[in-house]
């Protein structure tokens, strides 16, 4: 009795790898991609370089994992191999380069945005993949707000109207607000050099309010990738040069065109 | 073969069996009870979100927006049961933007989705309160996200034109995104300039009746 008893237990234990995979944790789930060793942690201390200081944000981090692929894609790990990759182009081409996390960490949107915005003349990119759409696409995003309620409709029904910040004071939930514009013609511009590397993407950006945009008190994009659904990884990896190359020219070109508008 | 032996091969065989029939038995077990879950489930919604019937009920044509690709929503004629009320309106087109797509390719709003409260406030800005099926459920991304946000705003949008703007609670409360990107700690527009056309309380429509600074906030429209 003791010997049916004890291998049926073995066969129950067995069994449990049959259980499905949201039950237990499917193994797919831990095979993270290796992390490159921790660097330094990111500053708020404000960049000393001259030109615009371009300040990369992978998407999620830590228990946020993000998107999940079956085939075991993670979003929160592909942002970040996209991002390193981006800041080695960016680099080359001597822009100085922050990253809000670089290694598994999960940086709040306030965090994230206070590293952004202790820099003058920053420029923000939040990556993203998606877990639908065409694979191999790519969209740029800029933050669109909604319309303020009219001061006399707010007048009319009692309504709370919108509080403007004290001269020289930003309100931080509205910090975007002002950048609508430039962060419009910034994702613009990547999405043109996007749309000639990644075939079937769209050519304009799009306006959609995106959380990690809205306490950016800079030009601030989110570029999202399709899809975690590919069924080969690493096929996103092979995205990162194109992706790089693209984000590079788009930054050198909103640049060129922010010098030559100023002048 | 010494008899202990057979005996005790014999046991381990038996155990093989037992382990099997048990295994099997588990098996069914468990599709039975993902069978009687997702029956359940079903019949919870249905007690949930059961058809909005109202006495100003008439039937009239709606527009309802469903995708036509994973990246695009377009309006489709429906008709429907919709009432005078504007509340309860909002509710039923909501009602059937959740249950009725054309086909499962077209839904933009988990299945599970349920409106629990819709309220409308005097200066036209409405308050959408979802059960948490629309986070949980609903694709992470910004694509996937923006599809089902828009499905929302433009159903809402084009049959109640008077109102502003939208708002979005999860279980009464505000939450920071829809399932990891979209930003659902604001309002979004709906008809940004529409008219004033909902109920005003006396006190704001009589400007002779300035409100007191200890004047409580207006109850909204439920």
């Amino acid at each position: 009795m003791v010997a049916i008893i004890f291998v049926a237990s073995v066969f129950m234990l067995a069994a449990r790898p049959l259980l499905p995979a949201n039950v237990l944790g499917h193994p797919l789930a831990q095979q993270d991609i290796p992390m490159q060793p921790p660097q330094a942690t990111p500053s708020l201390q404000a960049a000393p370089s001259a030109g615009p200081v371009i300040v990369l944000d992978p998407g999620h981090g830590g228990t946020d994992t993000g998107a999940r692929g079956e085939s075991g894609a993670v979003e929160k790990d592909v942002v970040l191999e996209f991002a390193r990759s981006v800041r080695g182009e960016l680099e080359r081409q001597g822009f100085h380069v922050v990253m809000t996390r670089n290694d598994d960490s999960n940086p709040s949107y306030d965090d994230r945005a206070a590293i952004a915005n202790a820099n003058r003349d920053a420029l923000f990119i939040t990556f993203h993949i998606s877990s639908t759409g065409s694979v191999g696409t790519a969209r740029s995003y800029f933050y669109q707000f909604w319309t303020p309620i009219p001061a006399v409709v707010a007048a009319t029904t009692g309504a709370q109207p919108s509080t403007p910040a004290a001269p020289g004071l930003t309100v931080w939930e509205e910090a975007q607000r002002p950048h609508v514009d430039a962060s419009h013609r910034f994702a613009d511009a990547l999405q043109a050099e996007i749309s000639q590397r990644f075939p079937n993407s769209p050519s304009r950006s799009i306006g959609v309010a995106i959380r990690g945009l809205r306490s950016i008190d800079s030009p601030a994009v989110a570029i999202e990738i399709s899809s975690v659904s590919v069924s080969d990884p690493n096929s996103l990896t092979a995205l990162a040069a194109p992706l790089a190359t693209s984000i590079a020219q788009g930054v050198t070109a909103f640049h060129s065109a922010s010098l030559t508008g100023s002048k | 073969m010494p008899r202990n032996l057979k005996i005790a091969l014999g046991v381990l065989a038996i155990g093989v069996l037992v382990g099997l029939i048990s295994l099997r038995g588990l098996h069914t077990r468990m599709q039975h009870l993902a069978e009687t879950q997702a029956a359940e489930e079903k019949a919870r919604r249905e007690v949930l979100a059961p058809p909005i019937v109202t006495p100003t009920d008439i039937k009239a044509k709606a527009q309802v927006f469903w995708a036509v690709a994973p990246d695009r929503i377009a309006p489709v004629e429906v008709e429907l049961e919709l009432s005078a009320d504007p509340v309860q309106r909002a509710k039923q087109v909501l009602h059937s933007l959740i249950e009725d797509p054309p086909t499962n390719d077209q839904r933009t709003v988990p299945a599970d989705a349920t409106v629990l409260a819709f309220y409308i406030l005097p200066d036209g800005t409405a308050i959408a309160d979802f059960s948490d099926a629309l986070t949980s459920e609903t694709p992470s991304g910004i694509i996937s996200e923006q599809v089902t946000l828009s499905s929302i705003t433009r159903t809402l949008a084009i049959n109640l034109p008077g109102l502003r703007r939208l708002k979005i609670l999860i279980h009464g409360q505000e939450v920071d995104t829809l399932a990891g990107h979209v930003d659902l700690t604001g309002y979004f527009d709906l008809n940004p300039n529409a008219p004033l056309q909902f109920p005003v309380p006396p006190a704001a429509a009589n400007p002779s009746s300035s409100p007191s600074p200890t004047q409580q906030p207006r109850k909204p429209t439920r």
